[in-house]
């Protein structure tokens, strides 16, 4: 699975801790990540995630259909899964306001055996780390 | 010549900080993993 992911693009380094079942992925400087071709590697390494969470840097705007949506890059945005700190962010958007989150990009459904990686995913805001 | 000069700062400082907005961690929880 290690060199499944370290051989995505965007990825500079894969820690694997087999004991607590977890895996840190630090992405290059200047890389761009796509979080689900990282999900897509993991199964197809015939491991199963569980939870993704990241800790990523962008501005707030509005989508297409008026949901808040973090943008990291102008083709590469997360949809904000609503809550209480999603609504604490809604005044920045559109306001060159750059944020750092931490959030959980995605969750296994409870009860499926396989989950469908192809479904975009929602950010949901766990914390709110920092506002530039 | 101050007009450029001027303009490719204005231009500098907004688009820094779009280039360093990105993805800085990422952690994974994993089933199944032997």
């Amino acid at each position: 699975m290690k060199q499944h992911l370290g051989r995505q693009s965007g990825v500079q380094n894969v820690e694997v801790s087999l004991i607590d079942g977890k895996v840190q992925i630090t992405p290059k400087e200047d890389g761009r990540i796509d979080p689900p071709q990282l999900l897509k590697a993991v199964y197809d390494s015939g491991v199963s995630v569980a939870e993704m969470d990241v800790i990523a840097r962008g501005k707030i705007v509005k989508d297409s259909s008026g949901a808040l949506a973090l943008q990291l890059e102008p083709n590469q945005a997360f949809q904000l899964a609503p809550n209480d700190l999603s609504s604490g962010l809604e005044s920045l958007a559109g306001s060159p306001t750059i944020v750092t989150v931490r959030g959980q990009l995605y969750k296994k459904p409870a009860g499926k055996k396989k989950a469908d990686t192809s479904a975009p995913l929602k950010l949901l805001i766990l914390e709110v780390q920092k506002k530039e | 010549m101050n007009k450029k000069l001027a303009l490719f700062i204005l231009l500098g400082s907004i688009l820094t900080p779009i280039a360093q907005a990105q993805i800085k961690h990422i952690e994974m929880r994993v089933e199944g993993m032997t």
